[in-house]
């Protein structure tokens, strides 16, 4: 009698498991794919954060959901690329090294608007890990600044600067691609 | 303001992160200062070419399916964190056949003692874990068909009543399709409707009494549920949709009726 007394609140749980976390598993599964880059080792670790949050679920003390699996699935895809492209990925981001904010060339508005769906994409592959996820978590996925600060467990103000840094780089890459392109290609 | 502080501070007042002060001051930095402007409109830019939902990877059905049935398996934590996950008394062929099922019916158990025991909230759980079930066990749709004349008729037969079946693909909530679904002990009919990548369930059967449209909405743990009364029937529309779209859509629905 005594086993079905504290049954209920754990199965009770469970159904909270499914009902909070499940419903995010679309985000989960884009940031993972934008960090690692591919679709198989996107679902392992999307896998591997939902079981690791699904013990850690009693952790879980309200917030947003979205944040707390999404902070789970950041530190398991990191952990991935470590140990799988370990010495080509930086250990350590280095907020000073990847570009500074008022950078030399001047910014057109209209170089961003004629780069296609591709040419974006690619711009955004090229990015470092930590400039990508901060436009993923803001432009593609609209997170708040304090989410993806909890997310990435850095201050607000730190999002701000690197977001502001982050889409000058793909600005910057994408203005340069399409001067590129007006070149016209030698034969 | 100069010019540095304003390439980042612009970055906050674009995305509305900003207190009015800073915001006004940001703003006038960039109305004076020509290569502000233009780096001001190059991001502004640059921030809705990322919007594309095209640039949003969606999580493949398979994996959905995998983490769901790996959940309720997988082994209890050392600590006993999780002592027996429902493998001790339930049988092993609905272990994974119906696990949100087993959800809903908990729902029904746990509900009462935790939020109360309003009839609407114990409805809003159990549509919630229809709408979940209904995207996770591959069995959204029974009949898929973006036509109501052929959406309504299959419902004939399968149900003691016939619901209001509308296409609202011109107001961008094209209908996709419909199932036999059971909500509050008795068959209902599930309209399937999707907004962008969003799917949204409409569950429908008849009202026991008033017929008066009482719209309410709720959030079910990230997803959205609005309950209406429309032409006689019970009408609740769930998805993860945003409140305000939900919203919209609940009000087409309710202007049919």
């Amino acid at each position: 009698m005594g086993g079905r007394e504290t049954r209920l609140p754990d199965e009770s749980k469970a159904v909270d498991f499914d009902r909070t976390f499940i419903p995010h598993m679309d985000a989960a599964y884009n940031l993972a794919r934008w960090l690692v880059r591919d679709d198989h080792d996107a679902q392992d670790v999307v896998q591997d954060a939902y079981l690791r949050a699904f013990r850690f679920a009693a952790g879980f003390r309200g917030g947003d959901p979205r944040a707390w699996i999404l902070a789970i699935v950041r530190n398991t895809a990191f952990t991935w690329l470590k140990r799988n492209r370990g010495p080509d990925s930086p250990t350590e981001f280095d907020e000073k090294l990847h570009g500074g904010v008022g950078e030399e060339s001047g910014l057109e508005a209209d170089a961003v608007r004629k780069a296609d769906g591709a040419m974006i994409r690619a711009a955004l592959d090229e990015l470092t890990d930590e400039f990508r996820e901060v436009i993923l978590m803001r432009d593609i996925e609209g997170l708040s600044y304090k989410e993806i600060a909890d997310v990435a467990e850095v201050p607000i103000g730190t999002v701000m600067s690197r977001l502001a840094r982050a889409r000058g780089k793909l600005a910057r890459l994408l203005q340069h691609q399409i001067a590129q392109e007006r070149i016209p290609k030698e034969r | 303001m100069n010019c540095d502080d304003a390439r980042v501070l612009m970055h906050g007042q674009l995305d509305g992160e900003l207190d009015l002060a800073a915001d006004l001051e940001v703003q006038r930095h960039i109305d004076e200062c020509p290569r502000c402007a233009s780096e001001y409109a190059a991001m502004r830019a640059m921030r809705a070419r990322l919007k594309d939902e095209a640039f949003r990877f969606e999580a493949p059905a398979a994996l959905k399916e995998r983490i769901r049935r790996a959940i309720p398996a997988s082994p209890p934590s050392q600590a006993g964190a999780y002592p027996s996950r429902r493998g001790r008394w339930v049988p092993r062929a609905i272990r994974f056949a119906v696990p949100m099922a087993i959800g809903a019916m908990l729902a029904l158990i746990v509900a009462p003692r935790t939020i109360g025991p309003g009839l609407n909230q114990r409805l809003a759980s159990e549509v919630v874990a229809s709408h979940v079930r209904s995207l996770m066990a591959s069995h959204l749709m029974d009949v898929a068909s973006t036509d109501q004349h052929t959406v309504k008729p299959w419902f004939n037969g399968k149900l003691d009543f016939s619901p209001p079946v509308n296409d609202f693909a011109k107001d961008g909530f094209p209908l996709v399709g419909g199932r036999l679904d059971y909500i509050d002990g008795r068959q209902v009919a599930a309209l399937v409707y999707q907004h962008g990548k969003h799917v949204i369930n409409v569950f429908m059967w008849p009202t026991a009494g008033d017929t008066t449209s009482a719209e309410k909405i709720e959030t079910e743990h990230g997803y959205n549920v609005d309950q209406l009364t429309v032409a006689g029937m019970n009408c609740w529309v769930v998805s993860d949709l945003n409140q305000q779209e939900l919203d919209r859509f609940a009000r087409l629905i309710r202007a049919k009726g």
